[in-house]
Parts: structure tokens; C-alpha cells; sequence
């Protein structure tokens, strides 16, 4: 067997594996352009014959889904930028330095790494609402995402950092830099891409964060679009291509970006979760 | 408070050029993160051995319950169905995840062009909303009207429908079904990284040696990958015991109970009958697995934090 049929064969393999993983997806798409007779049809037409584009327009209006991703979009925007100030400059430090204290300094991060939001919620809830937080719902969960999703975030940067040789830094140092010069100058500059990537993974992932929305924000006009989906989501509700429909604009812009940077995401997130 | 005082002296006695700078890199978020990651872990804690209702919530000094919480939570009769499907969750969707993430990563070893970018591909299951996740497999388990059910059908493995979501039987399957799905390539993609980074003389000598390719997998290819191994059913076990929106995604924890784990029902404890004390103290019983569950993982990654 030539090694170019062995290719091709393993290639068509790959995307027939790939087309199976990824119905469900294609699923999601295809039953959002359906019409409401279309969908119940047995059997399933895995092709819409008849696309219906105006439920997008209908979903878009009638559940108001612009201010539910702007709240979206505002949360998942505060809770990256938090996270990368506070973040950066924690990964560098347990990067650049290696002592018994850094090892149980990033023993606490990556222990705090695995708080599950929907245990942390109830006392965060109680203490937020102690003392007043809770007054700015929206303030309140990106205070909480940051916090649990910090850890991840030096993890994954500090890794980065590692990949920085030091012998640059101290080569600004030598030339009269100052540590605050060289570090803004060099060493941020070399970490610009694996810290942008990991703030992209911080960023998908508070744009779908839904726990601490649904438990802190009780005002309609605030919640995130998780949360709208959660309440468009009857227990018998027959409205699936609509509800496809809002599952898809909402996702979509996610899995766009994840599409373009897809090279760069994968490898940022297995050099912090493993090596 | 006290481990990164200690931290910062010891930095200090040791660099002493720009000693300022490095400290306040690292102690602003090491506070935020133990007032607000830290502090959360043990006003925990308090409240699971404290009354909490909707009275005494805005006080800190409330009356003092002692183990009741964990009695009371202990004589519901939910409790036991409850933890018991915490266990096959975890070990259904951790063994399901495990087993055809590793299947594909074998698959993907074989290095062709566009393998790379079809195995990233994969990952787009684990970045989008957990939510949507849900809701997209709601739909395709629908009962009547479900895809799932209809190509099961289709091929003869089901004569009749199954109610996935409404039969007690099968609520919690549909959910393991959807976080096996969720989870099958981030397990993919690490054991990929793994099987990566094994020497490929390795493989070489062994074939020299006459050994088979199932000899070699289980000479070399298991053993090498053992840290890796370790490390991804950690990571597995910690991101199930953290999977929230997928029950409430699909099955709402119902019904009556059948798909409800711990993790989801400390919040509904919590959340929907404002029973903090006892959210609390089903949260720390979990917490203090979680905990264990990462100690394995950070012992598993150990050369990496030893440097």
C-alpha cells in the first residue's frame, strides 16, 4: 500500500470520524432552519428542504437576545480583563522563581483550580449578599468567574513564561533596564501570544458561564444569554427549532473564533494542563 | 495570609534587586484568591455546621447546629439515590470519556496530513456553553421526536422509543451520554500530547525484538503513557464532579430525583428550597473529594511543579 493511498484512506476515516463526533452540532443547525411542522416529521430529514432564515430574525427579537449577549459579552469582557491583570503578573512570578515557597504557592492555585462553581456558589452567595455585593449582580459574577477561573488562567500562562529564557530578561537588566521596564518591554511582549490565547479560552468560557448568573442575578435585564436560555427552556416546551435557533447565534461567534485560532488554542491548552 | 508572608521573605532574602516589583505581582492576586476563592472554602465550612435560613442570612453570628446538618442530610431519603448517582456519573462519564478519547488519540497517532487540524476540530465540543450542550442534546433525546431515538431505531439496537429524558431508568444516561460526549476530546487531545512525547526508537527496538502491536501497546505505549494516564482521569474526574449546566440543561435533576448528583443538588438545595446550611454541608462533603481528586492530578504532573 503507497503511503499517499494510506493517507488519503486514513484521511477520509478522520473526517468521517469527525462528521460523527460533530453531529450533534450539525444537529443543532440543522433543526434551527426547520419549520415547526418539519421538525416532528418522521423520519427526521437531515437536510432542510425549506430553509426558514426569519426564525433567526424572530428568535433574535422576540427573546431579545441582544441584551441578553451584551450581558453575555460585559461579563465575560470584565472577568478576562480581571483575571489577565491579576493573572499575568502571579504566572510570572511562580514561572521565574523556584523555591519551596513558589511550590506551595502554585500547589494553592492549582488546588483552587478544581472548585466546582456550583459548590463554591452558596457561600459566595451569602457572603456577597453580607456585605452588599450582590446589589451589582453583574459586578458580583465576574468576581466570582475570576476567582474561580483564575487558576486555570496562571497555569496555563505560566507555562508561557517558562518557554521565556531568562537570559533575555537579565540581558535588558544588564543594558540598565529596570524590572519593571524589562519585564514590559521583553518579557510581556514574548508571552503576548500564550497569554492571549489563554485569555481567549477565559473568554469562551465566561461567555457560556451560567451558574453564578442564574444563582446571583434575579433582574431579567442583566442576565447573561446562558440564563435566557435556561428560562426560553420550558420543561415542555415544543418550540426546538427556536430554541436551536438562539443556541445557534449564540454559539456561533465561539466557535468561529475557536475555528480561526484553533492551532494555537490547542497547544496553549496542553502545555499548562500536562507538561 | 500566612504561607505567602512567608513566601514573600523568602523572595525577599533572595532577590533582593526588585524585590518590591515581584511582590506586588503576586500578592495582589494571591489575596483576591484567598479572600474570594479561600475564604468562600471556609465560610463553608462554618455554614454547614451553623442555621441558615433566609432569616439568618444576613447575620454572621447565627445559631450553632453542630453535625445536625449532615444528620438531617443523612436521613433524607434522596441521600442515598442521590450519592449513588454521583458515583455512576462520575465513573460512567470518566470510563466513556477515557475510553474513546483514547481510542481517537491511538487513531490520530497515525500521523497523515490534516491530522492535526481534524483532531483539534474535535475540541469545539468542549468550548461551547455547557448550556447549549444541553440543550442540544435534549432535543436529540427527545422521547417522540428525538434524532438519538430514530437512528437507534434506524438500526435495529432499539424497538421502541426510550424516554430518556421522563423514564427514571434512563435521566441520568442521558446525561452521562452528553458529558461523555463533552468530555471524549479534551481527554482526546491530552492523551494525544502524551502519546506524542513517547521515543519512537522505542517502538523501533521492540519490533526488532519481534513484538507484536498489541505487545507493544501494552509494553510501552501503557506504561510510558502512565503519568499522562494519571493526569487525564484526574483532570476527568475533577471537570465531572464540576459538571452543572448539563443537568440543568436536560433533565432538571428529575425526574423525582433519578438524574440528581450532589454537585446539582447542593445548588437546588441552596437555590430553589433556601436551604444554605444544608447546601453548605453537601457542598463540603463533595469539596472534600474534589480535593483529593486534584491532589492526585497535581501529583501525577509532580516534575512539572518541582521544575
Amino acid at each position: 500500500m503507497s503511503d499517499s493511498f494510506r493517507n488519503r484512506l486514513m484521511l477520509l476515516a478522520a473526517i468521517l470520524l469527525a462528521v460523527v463526533y460533530l453531529f450533534p452540532l450539525c444537529w443543532m443547525y440543522v433543526t434551527s432552519l426547520k419549520s415547526g411542522s418539519a421538525m416532528f416529521a418522521t423520519p427526521p430529514s437531515f437536510l432542510p428542504s425549506d430553509p426558514q432564515w426569519s426564525t433567526y430574525v424572530d428568535v433574535w427579537t422576540s427573546r431579545n437576545m441582544a441584551r441578553y449577549l451584551w450581558n453575555s459579552l460585559l461579563i465575560a469582557v470584565g472577568a478576562v480583563v480581571l483575571i489577565s491583570i491579576f493573572g499575568s503578573g502571579c504566572a510570572y512570578v511562580l514561572a521565574r522563581y523556584r523555591n519551596r515557597w513558589i511550590d506551595i504557592g502554585l500547589f494553592l492555585v492549582l488546588l483552587l483550580q478544581v472548585l466546582p462553581p456550583s459548590l463554591m456558589i452558596t457561600p459566595i452567595f451569602v457572603g456577597f449578599s453580607q456585605i452588599g455585593l450582590l446589589d451589582y449582580p453583574r459586578l458580583s459574577v465576574i468576581i466570582a468567574i475570576a476567582a474561580n477561573k483564575m487558576p486555570f488562567f496562571v497555569v496555563l500562562v505560566r507555562a508561557t513564561f517558562m518557554s521565556v529564557p531568562m537570559e533575555l530578561e537579565e540581558a535588558a537588566l544588564v543594558d540598565g533596564n529596570s524590572r519593571i521596564g524589562a519585564f514590559f518591554n521583553i518579557v510581556l511582549p514574548l508571552a503576548r501570544n500564550g497569554i492571549l490565547v489563554s485569555a481567549i479560552l477565559i473568554f469562551m468560557q465566561a461567555f457560556g458561564e451560567f451558574v453564578y448568573s442564574k444563582s446571583m442575578i434575579q433582574a431579567v435585564e442583566l442576565q447573561p444569554a446562558s440564563v435566557g436560555l435556561n428560562s426560553f427552556m420550558g420543561p415542555n416546551t415544543t418550540e426546538w427549532n427556536k430554541i436551536m435557533a438562539y443556541s445557534t447565534i449564540y454559539v456561533t461567534p465561539i466557535l468561529a473564533i475557536f475555528v480561526l485560532l484553533q492551532r494555537r488554542i490547542v497547544s496553549g491548552l496542553t502545555s499548562g494542563a500536562l507538561k | 495570609m500566612l504561607i505567602h508572608r512567608e513566601t514573600m521573605r523568602k523572595i525577599l532574602s533572595s532577590f533582593t534587586d526588585g524585590r518590591g516589583f515581584d511582590i506586588t505581582l503576586v500578592v495582589f492576586p494571591m489575596a483576591f484568591l484567598l479572600l474570594l476563592s479561600g475564604l468562600p472554602l471556609v465560610y463553608n465550612v462554618l455554614m454547614s455546621f451553623q442555621q441558615v435560613d433566609m432569616f439568618s442570612m444576613g447575620t454572621f453570628i447565627r445559631p450553632w447546629a453542630g453535625l445536625q446538618n449532615y444528620i438531617d442530610l443523612f436521613n433524607q431519603p434522596e441521600t442515598r439515590g442521590i450519592l449513588l448517582n454521583t458515583v455512576i456519573f462520575v465513573v460512567a462519564s470518566i470510563t466513556g470519556q477515557f475510553l474513546i478519547g483514547f481510542g481517537l488519540a491511538l487513531f490520530f497517532w497515525v500521523n497523515f496530513p490534516g491530522a492535526t487540524w481534524l483532531r483539534g476540530l474535535f475540541l469545539v465540543s468542549w468550548v461551547m456553553p455547557g448550556l447549549v450542550v444541553g440543550a442540544v442534546w435534549n432535543w436529540m433525546l427527545s422521547g417522540d421526536f428525538g434524532v438519538f431515538n430514530f437512528l437507534l431505531r434506524e438500526s435495529g439496537i432499539i424497538s421502541s422509543n426510550i424516554f430518556w429524558r421522563s423514564d427514571p431508568h434512563y435521566s441520568l444516561w442521558a446525561v452521562i451520554l452528553a458529558n461523555i460526549w463533552l468530555g471524549t476530546a479534551f481527554n482526546m487531545i491530552l492523551l494525544s500530547v502524551g502519546l506524542a512525547a513517547i521515543p519512537k526508537d522505542l517502538f523501533e527496538a521492540s519490533e526488532l525484538d519481534g513484538a507484536n502491536i498489541f505487545q507493544r501497546f501494552w509494553t510501552i505505549t501503557l506504561p510510558m503513557m502512565r503519568s499522562t494516564i494519571g493526569a487525564v482521569v484526574s483532570l476527568g474526574l475533577i471537570f465531572t464532579l464540576q459538571q452543572f449546566d448539563l443537568f440543568a440543561g436536560i433533565t432538571d435533576g428529575g425526574p423525582n430525583n433519578s438524574s440528581n448528583v450532589a454537585q446539582f443538588w447542593a445548588w437546588d438545595l441552596s437555590f430553589r428550597q433556601y436551604d444554605f446550611a444544608k447546601g453548605a454541608a453537601i457542598s463540603v462533603i463533595m469539596l472534600v473529594f474534589v480535593m483529593v481528586a486534584s491532589v492526585i492530578y497535581v501529583r501525577s504532573t509532580r516534575h512539572e511543579v518541582r521544575g
